[in-house]
């Protein structure tokens, strides 16, 4: 295992159970998706290690598809703090059973 | 919603499917999942109520979640191999993290919680999508990865079909009924992934057949609960006579279509020496049927206790579309006998 | 030596983001992670994707961010000096070091690879001209990560629009 590679793994370990085990507002849940970005680093290292230069259009594409993906949470954020009145994740429990 | 906006996002919708289904490079598929993703959240939130938003919170948290650990397990397939081939998966820890990953984008117990939740706050033909053609590129991931750890998708589909059947008895809203329904059948699916992947893929074509005929049924009485079952026979005479059928074909009782898949579900397990694994599908499945028999004792075995203001609604004429419904319920009632053909179809 | 310090950095941050303080703090956290990361891709020789590393996120996406942490503004943020959020933030590095321990014998170095190899036959780095490659081989990815930008328009518009009564407001 690569020093790089351990790196990258643990920092997108990290952010997942940040997202998964404590969360009080919807946007730092927002902002621990943004592990995206380690993803990126990720793809990149493997571009320049491997010498395929080629392949790093793939980071361009996966920052273009993350930025999607965030603007789409932060539109989110915007329609339940509206629906809700407030982005603490508590208060989505109308559907529990 | 305006139609033009409609239109880019139904393009979405099945553009995303599309590339997914026509990409052999992990990269791209995960492109495909993300646009598919991102195409049905304004499906979901089309009518701005607080459950509405709350479900798409919850459906885009988690199929995000299940995207970036999909991303990050090719990622270091790429690390540790070299390859991004979706057929050329070896090594054991990026399959299982992309298999769990999976499971989790279309709804496999232990990964499960989020999809009664989420299916509860949609409307019924969002609800519909949902189950069906969303789940159908994750699953054709899930078709082409080579399983390397043969105890893993077992396990999935067991725990799937125990827990779909044991959670679906509480409940009384129809959407969660269907959710829970729907859980436990991607575990039949899931628990001849490794064996027979076109007896997977029988199992789910006739699975959307089944619940789309579910979904229209419910959709055309305008219902969502157990409760205003009961008074279906007054809107739909007809109709509520053949749910039971629907709802059984569901269960998977033999005259019916549901039977098919499985049988040959139990039938491949046999042959594989698991019997006990087929043993405890076949009894998982007598929970399931105990929430539909329910389901279609509340809609035609019996009449409503309440007194109905009118028992004539069924003379106004529907403005909505039965095609679909007819064609949908006719296949998941009669389609058994054409199993060989069918099975002869899929299988290479 | 450099590349060492920005791993740990990169992965104190990610779990400085990950032990849940208050978002201005969680957003301070990520800058710092992306900053870091563009330091490692520099030592790796693509200083291009770097570059865009660091306009794109650092620009676009963390202005966004501060702007909607206004909207989740809390009257008393918990940085990671408080008690809950120290004890997080202690245990994830600590099991991030335990994880590291079990791997200790096995590291093998093969940074130090420069991305160019071939430079003296090219005029730019390896990185540009790969990502140049978007526009002649990759025409269909670019269309593709287009689409995808324009669908997202159309979805934001949609999930903020609420009822057509205008953008911010209650329902």
């Amino acid at each position: 295992m690569t020093p790089a590679h351990f790196t990258f793994s643990s920092a997108f370990a990290l952010g997942l159970m940040g997202l998964a085990f404590h969360r009080t507002h919807l946007l730092s849940a927002l902002l621990s998706l943004e592990m995206m970005l380690t993803l990126f680093i990720a793809l990149s290292l493997w571009t320049l290690q491997l010498n395929s230069t080629s392949f790093s259009t793939s980071p361009m594409l996966l920052l273009a598809f993350s930025a999607c993906e965030a603007s789409t949470g932060l539109a989110l954020l915007v329609a339940t703090a509206r629906t809700h009145g407030t982005d603490r994740l508590q208060s989505l429990n109308l559907l529990q059973c | 919603m305006s139609p033009f906006i409609l239109s880019i996002l139904l393009l979405g919708l099945g553009l995303g499917t599309t590339i997914t289904f026509a990409s052999s490079h992990w990269l791209l598929a995960w492109m495909g999942l993300e646009n598919n993703t991102l195409a049905i959240i304004p499906l979901m939130a089309q009518h701005h109520h607080p459950r509405a938003a709350e479900a798409t919170t919850k459906y885009f948290l988690t199929q995000a979640t299940a995207a970036a650990m999909l991303l990050f397990a090719t990622t270091s397939n790429a690390w540790l191999s070299g390859q991004w081939h979706i057929l050329q998966m070896n090594h054991p820890l990026p399959t299982t993290l992309i298999t769990l990953a999976l499971a989790l984008k279309i709804g496999l117990a232990p990964m499960h919680a989020w999809l009664p939740e989420v299916l509860q706050g949609l409307n019924l033909t969002t609800g519909l999508i949902l189950s069906t053609w969303q789940k159908l590129a994750p699953f054709a991931l899930l078709l082409q990865v080579q399983q390397t750890n043969p105890a893993l998708t077992i396990m999935l589909g067991i725990t799937s079909m125990l827990i779909g059947g044991w959670a679906g008895l509480n409940q009384t809203q129809l959407r969660k009924i269907l959710a829970y329904s729907s859980i436990a059948h991607l575990g039949w699916m899931l628990i001849v992934i490794q064996f027979s992947p076109s007896l997977a893929l029988l199992t789910l074509l006739l699975y959307f057949i089944m619940t789309s005929s579910a979904f229209l049924s419910f959709k055309l009485n305008n219902t969502t609960n157990i409760n205003s079952l009961a008074t279906s026979w007054a809107k739909m005479p007809t109709l509520t006579s053949l749910a039971p059928l629907i709802l059984l074909s569901l269960a998977g009782l033999p005259p019916l279509t549901g039977f098919m898949p499985k049988w040959l579900i139990i039938q491949e397990l046999t042959k594989q020496g698991l019997a006990p694994t087929a043993t405890l599908a076949a009894l998982s499945a007598l929970l399931s049927l105990y929430f539909y028999l329910r389901l279609a004792y509340a809609m035609t075995l019996t009449i409503s206790p309440n007194n109905l203001t009118g028992t004539t609604p069924w003379r106004l004429p529907s403005n909505q579309l039965t095609l679909p419904l007819a064609a949908s319920v006719t296949a998941t009632n009669f389609l058994l006998p054409l199993s060989p053909p069918i099975l002869s179809l899929l299988t290479p | 030596m450099s590349c060492i310090c920005f791993y740990l950095v990169l992965v104190v941050g990610l779990a400085a983001v990950a032990s849940n303080p208050s978002p201005y703090y969680a957003a301070l956290g990520l800058v710092m992670v992306a900053g870091v990361g563009c330091g490692v891709l520099v030592n790796y020789g693509g200083s291009f994707l770097s570059l865009v590393l660091f306009l794109i996120y650092l620009g676009g996406m963390l202005v966004v961010f501060a702007y909607s942490a206004a909207l989740a503004a809390e009257p008393y943020p918990e940085s990671w000096g408080s008690g809950p959020v120290m004890m997080y933030m202690v245990f994830y590095v600590l099991g991030v070091v335990m994880v590291s321990g079990m791997f200790w014998g096995e590291w093998y170095m093969v940074f130090w690879v420069p991305a160019d190899e071939m430079g003296e036959f090219s005029m730019a780095r390896g990185d540009v001209e790969g990502v140049a490659l978007m526009y002649s081989f990759g025409g269909g990815m670019l269309l593709v990560g287009g689409w995808v930008l324009l669908l997202t328009l159309f979805v934001v518009l949609e999930l903020v629009r609420g009822l057509g009564r205008g953008a911010l407001r209650a329902v």
